[in-house]
């Protein structure tokens, strides 16, 4: 098998186990309270985070909710390791994180 | 008029300032390492976990295979395919994704 076949064959293994992520539905209209720590870097078009590398921050807008609610507990169980943001999603209750993926995903432009 | 000048003020803002990344190698390795999870084009990944790639900024594409490559970002699936990619086809793969249209945009 080559290396990418083999990949793929454990990405579809992987993709087969059941998926144990609680998403409770979110309210993006509860997320309005919750966005201002957010702004300050994704709502700055193009914004580069500097510390520890220079990259920009993505686009949130539109992206998936189960993404977007994966990425912020990730980093709120430390396996995603962004100091920033890491420090930020330590804040947020699982109700919060619920309402800022469901604001991002709708995605008004 | 107006919109027209808006319309270009956009695109020179969203202009992929992209590290040399060919965007038609980048489509030629995504479709066959990328495509049957995120999409052909990057726009409708096939399962919720999976992100839109399509529009994301270039260098945060780079970023995320690179950290995915290196072990800094731990997800066992991305890192199996980050690992068979030199840092030239990450590049072409961020030309590729971001050069693509979808509901992924800014927002504020």
């Amino acid at each position: 098998m080559t290396p990418i076949r083999k990949t793929m064959l454990a990405a579809l293994l992987l993709a087969a186990a059941p998926v144990y992520a609680q998403q409770a539905a979110g309210d993006p209209k509860e997320a309005h309270k919750k966005i201002a720590m957010c702004e300050g870097c994704h709502g700055i078009p193009g914004y580069r985070t500097a510390y520890p590398d220079v990259y920009p921050v993505p686009k949130l807008g539109g992206q998936s909710a189960v993404y977007l609610a994966n990425a912020l507990n990730a980093y709120k169980a430390g396996q995603r390791k962004h100091p920033s943001m890491r420090g930020i999603a330590a804040s947020l209750s699982d109700k919060d994180i619920a309402d800022l993926a469901a604001y991002y995903a709708e995605g008004h432009k | 008029m107006r919109t027209l000048l808006i319309a270009m003020a956009a695109l020179a803002l969203c202009g992929n300032a992209s590290a040399g990344g060919n965007a038609a190698n980048g489509k030629a390795i995504s479709e066959k390492v990328c495509a049957a999870c995120h999409g052909l084009d990057g726009a409708k990944p096939v399962a919720p976990e999976n992100p839109i790639l399509a529009g994301q900024y270039n260098d945060y594409i780079v970023k995320a295979l690179s950290d995915y490559k290196s072990g800094k970002r731990s997800n066992p699936v991305m890192k199996a395919f980050a690992e068979q990619l030199k840092k030239k086809d990450i590049e072409d793969l961020a030309a590729w994704f971001s050069a693509q249209q979808s509901n992924l945009h800014f927002q504020r």
